[in-house]
């Protein structure tokens, strides 16, 4: 089974938002729900400030503190060791969006669930890249198999780290910041 | 069966409630309608994006005969595979709750009635009848954003009107610019961002006001390791891959190009063979040069003399593979009193680094030639010989601005003159994107006849006497169009979502029927797209499948200069003649901060694009999370104010009052204020948009600086202050 992973690239990103509305149609999401969301963080004083831009989604943790607070294992890890939601299963408690540290969950007021980034498993298995990815302006997010990594995911994979080791999560999602 | 009647997302919440009726569990559940949508086959139809002048190849992904994604197209120059937040959000136009969906005919002020098209068409060609017969065809104008399709109904139309107002968006867009190169080097070349050592972007944000292409091209610059200074008022976005940021006093920027031409010339770093061989009037540009030193510049500008020495060094050590970005809009497009002699200065500059039509300088594009209909079998009218309306071209009013853009914004003020009677406006919305809303809606109304041609409503179709509906651009096919080495069209991605809507041709060539102008529409759509694609060996059908297809392109010409002269002009005639400075010389900006003012300065996000995209409830959904409606204010003077991050204020010019939150950063120059552009709907009816945000034009007044005519759209001063909640 392909371990698949997202790396991140910070440094690249220009906050355009082409991936979180990519991901939203992708996912057929409402324009209040996504499942990218951006923090900012600027620092030094004027002239020279500086400003890097961050997008979060689901990390696809190893150790995901979504899964066990899970009622009715609708939030689950799947094979490929992807966090997975099962819709049919899922009750709407939320109790697994209190859980992740990285406010990576989204709940769908209009049919009562949480969801959360798929790493477009669906695309994916037809050959193709995760929606983000395809359309990401600067080319700042990689997409691969960490048990066979090639091409740029492989060259950028050496950089790549998680992004708040101290959550202790172990994320699949990785950054370059 | 609920989807041809709800948008697409609504479908989902339609069938959650049907589900919810029915008993979770049931065969309607969510989980097994995903199942079968996910199971519905998707067919993918070629389209061009409508959300920005870039117009993005993409494919329309469609399911269940409704829009479900877009991606980008490959071989489209512009998206490259990829299409930017607006492109994925802006399809679904589609399916906006604020189409206009009948022909309109307005009977008082913000109250329209739906009427037929034959009625619409009636009585529109019986006022122009009047106004023709009354004012003659030189009261008649037209302005619109010239895309492949209306770029050639429309003047068309006009001709056959009699009517040379024909004018697009420009004057508020990039006007000072076009209008000086048109003088200086007869054509606009482009930086050459792919082989370039050193580059200076003016305002110009390559990640802002984007397409794909552009974001990737700086990004790929960058990872080059590019020498990439970014001068701009406001740490932009595009500073993420700058080298250096350059914060300048708005509207200094001519102070600064001065400066740089001057230590070109005194350290002996221009282009000296260029100059003799390929420049008029360098004795007296260099002579004129000669008083502009860094150390006056660092006056002007705010940017101290060393750094400006090392940008001058720095393009001139690295000619001719280095250069002056040529910008759209700010600082030398359409935004201060001194745009146009500053685009002047950004061609004079590359002149002396020598780059016109080198690797890494400044590049003329040599497109594939496009036919045309043949002319003996689809006889076109004649060329109209009316003065225009607007003033330009004309003697004593704006002769140096080119008739092919015009002065758009200007046509309300010329209506209250009686300059203008009749106006046809098609997909532009200047009441909007033009400084000075209240005098721009009562020029509007003040014409005998305003017909707007637009799919949704907006502040301009709010003026119009008529309003014809045009259906959107997934559901339309347009003329191809040749786009860099490729011939790229959109075709219609699904069937008409609204009935009374039409393609444009359509209305056109109807409309035509009602004036007697019948005999020039002899021909279909298709004739024309065939005509247009002949001489560069493509077939319609295989252009309808493909959306973007390779042709080849031309050998690359030698240089040439398509100016008077056929030189570079350093020192230009045609300006001395009408009372310009030939060359240029410093002129302040109107508008300098005071204690206790900000020069309000604005710009695109890379997810919003002016109006056409501020109703989308995608993009607009982001800029409320967000909070990217704000004011940027520096934070030392914010401090002085005692105004915190998230404060709300009033900012006020004489003309205008408004209310809005501030985000306080380092990331601007003291002496301004940002508002990104776009927000602040004045449509009352509309269904998205309302209530969020202001608009920088309610602040600015209308004017037309005096050389181009543009809009100077960054020339006003705000005082900012706290308010209570
Ligand atoms: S990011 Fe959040 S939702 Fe995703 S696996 Fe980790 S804890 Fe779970
Ligand atoms: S991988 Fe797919 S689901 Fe996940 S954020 Fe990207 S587009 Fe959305
Ligand atoms: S598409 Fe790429 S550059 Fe744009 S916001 Fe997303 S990650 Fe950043």
């Amino acid at each position: 089974m392909p371990r698949y992973a997202m790396i991140i690239d910070a440094k690249k990103c220009i906050g355009c938002y082409a991936c979180q509305v990519a991901c939203q149609m992708q996912n057929e999401l409402g324009p209040d729900n996504a499942f990218i969301r951006f923090e900012d963080r600027e620092t030094g004083k004027y002239p020279n400030p500086k400003y890097v831009i961050v997008p979060l989604q689901c990390q696809h943790c190893q150790d995901a503190p979504c899964v066990p607070v899970c009622p009715t294992t609708a939030s689950h890890k799947d094979s490929n060791g992807l966090t997975m939601i099962d819709k049919d299963k899922c009750m709407g408690c939320r109790r697994c969006v209190a859980a992740c540290p990285y406010n990576a969950r989204t709940y769908l007021k209009d049919e009562g669930v949480v969801q959360a980034c798929n790493l477009c498993l669906s695309l994916v298995k037809q050959g193709e890249a995760p929606a983000c990815v395809a359309t990401c302006l600067t080319k700042a997010r990689y997409f691969g198999d960490l048990d066979n990594p090639t091409g740029e995911f492989a060259k950028q994979l050496a950089k790549a780290k998680p992004l708040r080791p101290d959550f202790g999560t172990r994320p699949t999602l990785l950054y370059i910041i | 069966m609920w989807a041809n009647k709800f948008p697409r997302r609504t479908f989902l919440k339609a069938t959650a409630a049907t589900a919810a009726a029915v008993g979770v569990g049931d065969v309607f559940s969510i989980g097994e309608w995903m199942k079968q949508a996910n199971a519905a086959p998707v067919t993918k139809i070629p389209s061009l994006c409508e959300t920005c002048s870039a117009a993005c190849g993409m494919w329309v992904h469609v399911k269940n005969g409704r829009i479900w994604k877009v991606t980008g197209q490959k071989d489209h120059s512009q998206s490259k595979g990829r299409i930017c937040a607006r492109g994925h959000a802006g399809i679904a136009m589609a399916y906006h709750k604020d189409r206009i969906t009948h022909p309109m005919k307005r009977i008082a002020d913000n109250h329209f009635v739906p009427i037929t098209w034959e009625q619409a068409y009636g009585e529109i060609a019986a006022k122009l009848k009047t106004v023709l017969k009354e004012h003659g065809p030189e009261k008649v104008f037209f302005s619109h954003n010239p895309r492949p399709t209306n770029k050639f109904y429309w003047p068309r139309l006009m001709a056959a009107v009699g009517s040379s107002t024909i004018q697009s968006h420009h004057s508020m867009c990039s006007t000072g610019r076009d209008v000086a190169y048109k003088w200086t080097t007869g054509g606009m070349a482009t930086a050459d961002i792919g082989k370039t050592k050193y580059i200076v972007f003016l305002g110009r944000n390559y990640v802002e006001g984007l397409s794909p292409s552009t974001a990737a091209n700086m990004e790929a610059a960058h990872a080059r390791g590019v020498t990439m200074i970014v001068v701009d008022p406001r740490h932009s976005n595009a500073c993420l891959f700058a080298s250096q940021w350059v914060p300048i006093r708005p509207g200094t920027d001519l102070a600064l190009l001065l400066a740089i031409a001057n230590v070109l010339l005194a350290e002996n770093l221009y282009d000296k063979e260029f100059v003799d061989e390929w420049c008029v009037g360098f004795d007296e540009f260099r002579q004129g040069m000669k008083q502009y030193t860094p150390e006056w510049a660092s006056t002007m500008t705010d940017i101290p003399a060393e750094t400006i020495y090392a940008i001058a060094r720095g393009l001139g050590n690295n000619r001719p593979a280095s250069c002056i970005e040529q910008g759209y809009k700010a600082p030398n497009g359409c935004n201060y009193a001194n745009g146009t002699q500053m685009f002047r200065m950004v061609a004079c500059v590359n002149a002396l680094l020598g780059n016109y039509g080198k690797d890494g300088g400044m590049k003329f594009s040599n497109p594939p030639k496009a036919g045309s209909l043949d002319a003996k079998k689809y006889p076109a009218p004649p060329k109209p010989k009316a003065a225009r309306c607007d003033g330009a071209g004309i003697k004593g009013e704006f002769p140096l601005c080119q008739t092919s853009q015009g002065i758009v914004h200007l046509m309300p003020q010329r209506a209250l003159e009686g300059k203008a009677k009749a106006g046809f406006l098609y997909r532009i919305n200047v009441a909007r994107n033009a400084p000075g809303p209240e005098l721009l809606t009562k020029g509007y109304k003040a014409l005998d006849l305003l017909v707007v041609c637009d799919v949704k409503w907006s502040e301009t179709a709010l003026c119009a006497h008529y309003i014809l509906p045009e259906c959107c651009p997934a559901e339309r096919e347009d003329l191809p169009a040749v786009v860099s080495s490729t011939v790229t069209m959109r075709t219609a991605a699904i069937g008409l979502v609204h009935s009374e809507c039409k393609p444009l041709s359509q209305i056109v060539t109807e409309f035509a029927g009602y004036i007697g102008a019948a005999k020039y529409f002899n021909f279909t759509q298709d004739d024309v797209a065939n005509a247009i694609i002949k001489p560069l060996g493509v077939k319609l059908d295989e252009l309808r499948v493909k959306g973007t297809i390779k042709v080849k392109a031309p050998a690359p010409k030698p240089l040439s200069f398509k100016t008077k002269s056929k030189k570079v002009e350093l020192y230009c005639k045609a300006f001395a003649d009408h009372g310009f400075a030939p060359v240029p010389q410093w002129e302040p900006p109107y508008s300098k901060a005071g204690k206790d003012t900000f020069v309000l300065i604005h710009g695109k996000q890379g997810f919003m694009s002016h109006t056409v995209t501020a109703s989308d409830p995608y993009l607009l959904a982001i800029a409320r999370r967000d909070g990217l409606e704000r004011l940027w204010i520096n934070a030392d003077r914010a401090q002085k104010m005692g105004i915190k991050d998230g404060d709300l204020v009033e900012v006020a010019s004489p003309q205008a009052k408004g209310r809005v939150r501030v985000k306080v950063t380092e990331r601007v120059h003291p002496e301004a204020a940002y508002l990104p552009a776009g927000y602040g709907r004045l449509v009352p009816f509309l269904k998205t948009g309302v209530g969020f945000g202001i608009s920088p034009n309610d602040f600015t007044p209308s004017r037309a600086e005096a050389i181009s005519g543009h809009a100077m759209m960054m020339e006003v001063l705000v005082t900012v202050r706290k308010v209570g909640e």
